[in-house]
């Protein structure tokens, strides 16, 4: 996602890479002076630029491969992008950088841009007060001007459009089951801007920690991203994590809990996008919520029946399709009809710390892009309190050093992780989160509940038993009650 | 200041703050949430049967004492009928278990149950003193890990027994986990998550009734039942990458106290997405993913007397400087596939260098899923011959002829 920890934070000033021997020649093309290490290897500016440049454009040219088959003559056979963009993070800002430089190199050569690009900042800033040392404003300071830092990027990069979109917008999204995260008696309020963000705010407080904010943003700012990317008819969402971002994601997600969807988290491809009640709507207008329906009576026996009475109020309306979105004809029959959008990674065979050199190798430098006035993150940085520390946090800190001293071991984290597979058969049997959109597991969470020995309804773990009628997975169980 | 009361009894007062989900407890009722939790683990998974006898490896330490007392007390309450033995390890090292192997001498007492000590000496003919003497003190650190491995396994085989539990708990297990994924080893990250291991192919089932419960909250059980367990810390230095998602883990632990049983449940759910097809290029394993329960030959197992030949570090350096390899290798090949004119001879250098430096690791990593039993000793193994028997092959062709 485009928000902050998965991105690079730069510390300035940019920390040059240990410089080697003056009179070393640059390995590969052993003509210009080595200044710079890449990888182990002395190397010169210019191919150290265009190591950065090839892993990025090789990813690019596997996504145009892939989204050949969705461009219609409709679209004049130009592939729109979507990329995710954070507020002065490294990864992100490279990206943008890559992708325009690709663009400008076609143009150049008196070819026709290979694709249109819109950059999104989903920003929590304009509705969510958020505990001061959490992740987010400790990032962003609070202080820092959102459309200034837009209009530095439309001055640098012209071709391309940049949008900032509140968080709250998540808020009128089908794609989220908000029985599961608004308490039904806050569920009857208008739909004006400020009501949206008091809201967002409600849901936000009844969070029971920092690592569950942080969560959720997260989740939330895909969904909008999601949402973008087929508004504005793109083929495809791209992310700028590098693959650092990626091994924290892999193990941050494995702590809150969520290590089935890591095949989606890390992996490039289609990413499931379910369709939900309207939750105002349907509380008021509707016949009273339908109670949890007890363990062990599942999806088998509901297929046939009407939306209004399926069990746990999972509806579906059956969406979109518009020619961007993907239908993967996976639903449960008649209930769901879920959707897809192709979200990529383009930075995901680089370092953090490369795209930090980058950044200052580029002219001019993308310096003034980054957010410099970070410094909670940095190392070093004492921790405040663990209690207001996000699991993101912690996993920032630590691979930050393990990149430093190991980063071919960091690079081996998603690498591997990428090869666990999707479990579809999940979903058509289950269903999928309301919050998160991965296939649920019954039968795991039967299972794990007697041997943990939990109470039952004791969290409304997968049942549903906490006021909203949705039913969650074992992580937005752990996230959104405790 | 009125005193908080046990938000269980809620006549008590709460004197514990259970570190898994900080709630308020009086001692009572944290003992008995602690033990039925246990027992929700045992009945759930079906851990034993009326009658079974059931080995405890016993160690003296916390985890153990935990479980032979808990197990002991499940026995009775719920009449699992088990009939339980303690099982020690006695490595031979001078001065070394005393200590603790008193302590398992007086649980023995204390719990009313047999006590078996089987030493290395029974077991594979060398105390690892004579180890020592034979190869210096270099590289036994090696033979200690491979023997303690098997030595529970072994020594319940002696005795007749197909069942040992030991006293993994919860953050061991999450541990694992970590370093695992740290490793890109699916395949261990897959059979760490069990709470069997040991299949029907091997004589001895494992397994871990602890698996769910937390380290601190084991340490507070034997301190409020009032256990005796031996409580020096672990001389051990472990692994770099277990050293590293060791400190990790207290991290989140701090930060989120669910973290640590999250980690297992993601541990149990990753080990179902692991592919069958990465288990190499064999045809003929036919196994199914992690629904066959293996060796845990790579679970935590305590100390050694000796630090020689461990340098913090060393696996985690080794692994970089291995994928570092592999990766140049790769980019080399890239490279030459487009433009770069690379001399033969450095490109041939390269080539040659690669087999040497990973070859043996990497051909172990293809075959460690593909399992069978040793042809010796009929441990559960990956190659022909175990790694214990190689071992003692080495040692015992050095063996000083004098010895009879
Ligand atoms: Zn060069
Ligand atoms: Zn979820
Ligand atoms: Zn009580
Ligand atoms: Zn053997």
């Amino acid at each position: 996602m485009s928000n902050k920890m998965e991105e690079g934070q730069l510390t300035p000033p940019p920390p040059q890479p240990s410089s080697v021997s003056v009179s070393k020649r640059c390995k590969k093309c052993s003509v210009q002076e080595a200044t710079l290490d890449s990888r182990g290897a002395p190397v010169c500016r210019g191919c150290f630029v265009k190591f950065i440049n090839t892993k990025c454009v090789k990813q690019v040219a596997i996504l145009g491969k892939e989204t050949s088959r969705l461009i219609t003559p409709r679209d004049g056979g130009v592939r729109r992008y979507l990329v995710g963009l954070s507020m002065g993070g490294v990864s992100s800002t490279v990206l943008v950088q890559l992708l325009n430089e690709n663009v400008e190199f076609q143009l150049a050569k008196g070819r026709n841009a290979p694709f249109e690009l819109v950059f999104v900042y989903v920003d929590p800033h304009t509705s969510l007060t958020l505990q001061p040392s959490s992740e987010l404003s400790s990032v962003v300071g609070g202080s820092i001007k959102v459309e200034e830092r837009l209009r530095g990027f439309r001055e640098r990069y012209p071709r391309s459009e940049f949008k900032r979109v509140p968080l709250a917008a998540a808020l009128r999204l089908r794609t989220v089951d908000w029985s599961s995260l608004i308490p039904p008696a806050g569920a009857n309020g208008g739909s004006g801007g400020t009501d949206e963000e008091k809201k967002l705010q409600q849901v936000f407080d009844n969070l029971p920690s920092a690592t569950s904010r942080t969560d959720m943003i997260r989740l939330l700012t895909r969904h909008v991203l999601l949402n973008e990317a087929r508004e504005e008819g793109c083929q495809a969402l791209l992310l700028g994590s590098t693959t650092t971002a990626l091994a924290e994601l892999t193990l941050a997600e494995t702590a809150k809990g969520r290590g089935f969807s890591l095949p989606w988290l890390i992996n490039d491809g289609s990413f499931p996008i379910t369709h939900h009640q309207d939750p105002i709507a349907d509380t008021t207008a509707d016949a009273p919520p339908t109670p949890p329906t007890p363990d062990g009576t599942t999806a088998d026996n509901t297929t046939t029946d009407a939306p209004t009475t399926a069990p746990n109020g999972t509806t579906t309306n059956i969406t979109t399709n518009s020619p961007t979105v993907t239908e993967d004809g996976k639903g449960v029959g008649g209930e769901t009809s879920s959707t897809s959008m192709l979200v990529y990674h383009p930075l995901r065979d680089l370092l953090r710390k490369e795209l930090v050199t980058y950044a200052s190798l580029v002219s001019p430098p993308l310096t003034d892009l980054l957010l410099s006035d970070f410094s909670s993150l940095q190392s070093g940085g004492a921790v405040v309190s663990h209690k207001n520390l996000s699991i993101e946090e912690v996993m920032f800190r630590y691979f930050e050093e393990v990149e430093q001293n190991y980063p071919s071991v960091v690079a081996n984290v998603a690498r591997t992780t990428g090869k666990l597979l999707r479990l579809e058969e999940d979903a058509e049997k289950n269903g999928r989160c309301g919050v998160c959109s991965m296939p649920l597991d019954e039968l795991g969470d039967e299972r794990w509940r007697g041997e943990i020995g939990d109470p039952v309804g004791d969290e409304g773990g997968g049942g549903g038993g906490g006021g909203g009628k949705g039913r969650l997975c074992y992580g937005c169980e752990r996230s959104i009650h405790g | 200041m009125a005193p908080i009361l046990c938000t269980n009894c809620k006549t008590e007062r709460a004197l514990i703050k259970r570190p898994k989900n900080h709630k308020k407890l009086c001692r009572s009722c944290f003992l008995t949430v602690f033990e039925d939790e246990v027992h929700h683990t045992i009945t759930s998974s079906g851990l034993f049967y009326p009658g079974e006898k059931v080995a405890i490896g016993a160690s003296g330490g916390k985890d153990s004492t935990v479980l032979a007392s808990v197990l002991k007390t499940l026995n009775e309450r719920h009449n699992y009928g088990l009939d339980l033995v303690l099982l020690s390890i006695d490595e031979g090292i001078k001065g070394y278990r005393d200590d603790s192997l008193e302590t398992v001498k007086r649980n023995a007492v204390q719990y009313d149950m047999p006590l078996k000590v089987v030493g290395y000496d029974e077991l594979y003919g060398w105390t690892m003193d004579q180890v020592v003497e034979t190869i210096g003190k270099k590289g036994n650190c090696t033979y200690c890990g491979v023997f303690r491995r098997q030595a529970l396994d072994r020594g319940a085989k002696m005795l007749g027994i197909k069942h040992v539990v030991t006293g993994h708990n919860a953050d061991d297990v999450a541990e694992t986990i970590l370093m695992n994924l740290l490793r890109g080893d699916l395949a261990r990250l897959s059979r760490s998550t069990s709470i069997v291991t040991g299949d029907s192919r091997s004589e001895v089932k494992r397994s871990k009734p602890l698996k769910y419960s937390y380290e601190k909250e084991i340490v507070l059980y034997a301190h409020h039942k009032k256990l005796d367990y031996f409580s020096t810390e672990c001389i051990y230095s472990p692994e770099a990458f277990r050293g590293s998602a060791r400190s990790l883990i207290k991290n989140l632990e701090k930060v989120r106290p669910s973290a640590i049983l999250d980690i297992v449940r993601s541990g149990e759910d990753m080990a179902r997405l692991v592919p069958v097809e990465n288990s190499s290029s064999c045809a003929c394993k036919g196994t199914g993913r992690s629904a066959t329960p293996v060796a845990g030959d790579d679970e935590n197992i305590g100390g050694c007397g000796s630090q020689n030949g461990r340098s913090s570090g060393g696996e985690m350096a080794a692994m970089e400087q291995e994928l570092k390899d592999n990766e140049a290798h790769k980019e080399l090949e890239i490279d030459v596939a487009n433009t770069m004119p690379a001399t033969k001879a450095e490109l041939k250098e390269k080539l040659l260098e690669l087999p040497i430096r990973s070859g043996p690791r990497n051909s172990k990593a293809v075959s460690r899923q593909v399992l069978g039993t040793c042809e010796r000793c009929g441990y559960m193994s990956s190659q022909a011959i175990c790694q214990a028997c190689m071992l003692l092959e080495g040692l015992n062709k050095n063996r000083p002829q004098i010895q009879i």
